[in-house]
């Protein structure tokens, strides 16, 4: 199971199986120390990062850019997709993915989240895209 | 059960479960409208991401729709109330029409 991590120099925070033996942000070594989910999200809650469309795009553009996929090159499509996955976030609390629909097992929508783990996707493997088409093989 | 639910609701057997931000259903409703012209038949166009009633009645198909479209819920789905048959994401025309005319 998954667990939560706060660095105790800097505070920084890890969810993961294990902690990374490097700390990513102050590269203190071995300073992780296993938190409470109230604990993590309190400290995440004190730094307040809003996330418009645009800088969404530049997150995932980023994403992209070492990888063998990049952001569909065509605008239209990607300023659909972007206005879907907003209106989802605002009225269903994530990016869910706007060509698929919630099941309202949390667990299970997870998968929906944009960018979803799309490599492994049939569309992906046979057409070079994620099922929605943001991402599209180079 | 189904069909019981679609009755109910006085549903055309032929449905299009749609969203609106999605770009292979925007692709395919003209291709719809086409088809609904061209053979004088009728799809009942259901958004499911901002009609939570849609949404809902995508879902109580779940067992029906999901094998058939990767496991999951996908947009645009086209589904015959009366058969169960169903026909998963953006394809030609010809496969539309196709699928629609299959008694």
């Amino acid at each position: 199971m998954k667990k939560y991590w706060r660095c105790f120099v800097c505070n920084d925070l890890h969810y993961g199986l294990k902690p990374p033996e490097i700390c990513p942000t102050c590269k203190a070594k071995n300073a992780f120390v296993e938190i409470s989910s109230d604990e993590s999200q309190k400290i995440a809650s004190a730094t307040r990062i809003e996330f418009n469309k645009e800088k969404f795009l530049e997150a995932i553009e980023k994403l992209s850019e070492k990888n063998e996929f990049q952001v569909n090159p065509d605008k239209e499509k990607v300023k659909m997709l972007l206005d879907g996955l907003f209106n989802n976030e605002k009225g269903h609390g994530l990016k869910y993915c706007p060509c698929r629909l919630i099941t309202k097992d949390f667990k299970e929508d997870l998968l929906l989240v944009c960018p979803c783990n799309f490599l492994i996707h049939d569309t992906y493997k046979e057409k070079g895209e994620c099922w929605c088409g943001l991402f599209v093989r180079r | 059960m189904v069909r019981a639910l679609c009755k109910e609701m006085k549903m055309n057997k032929l449905v299009m479960f749609y969203a609106r931000e999605c770009p292979h259903c925007n692709n395919m409703l003209p291709l719809v409208d086409k088809l609904e012209k061209e053979e004088g038949i009728k799809f009942e166009r259901l958004e499911v991401w901002h009609d939570e009633k849609n949404a809902d009645l995508m879902r109580s198909y779940r067992p029906v729709i999901a094998p058939k479209c990767g496991g999951q819920l996908k947009t645009p789905t086209f589904f015959n109330t009366e058969t169960n048959d169903v026909l998963c994401g953006e394809v030609e025309y010809k496969k539309l029409k196709k699928w629609a005319m299959k008694k």
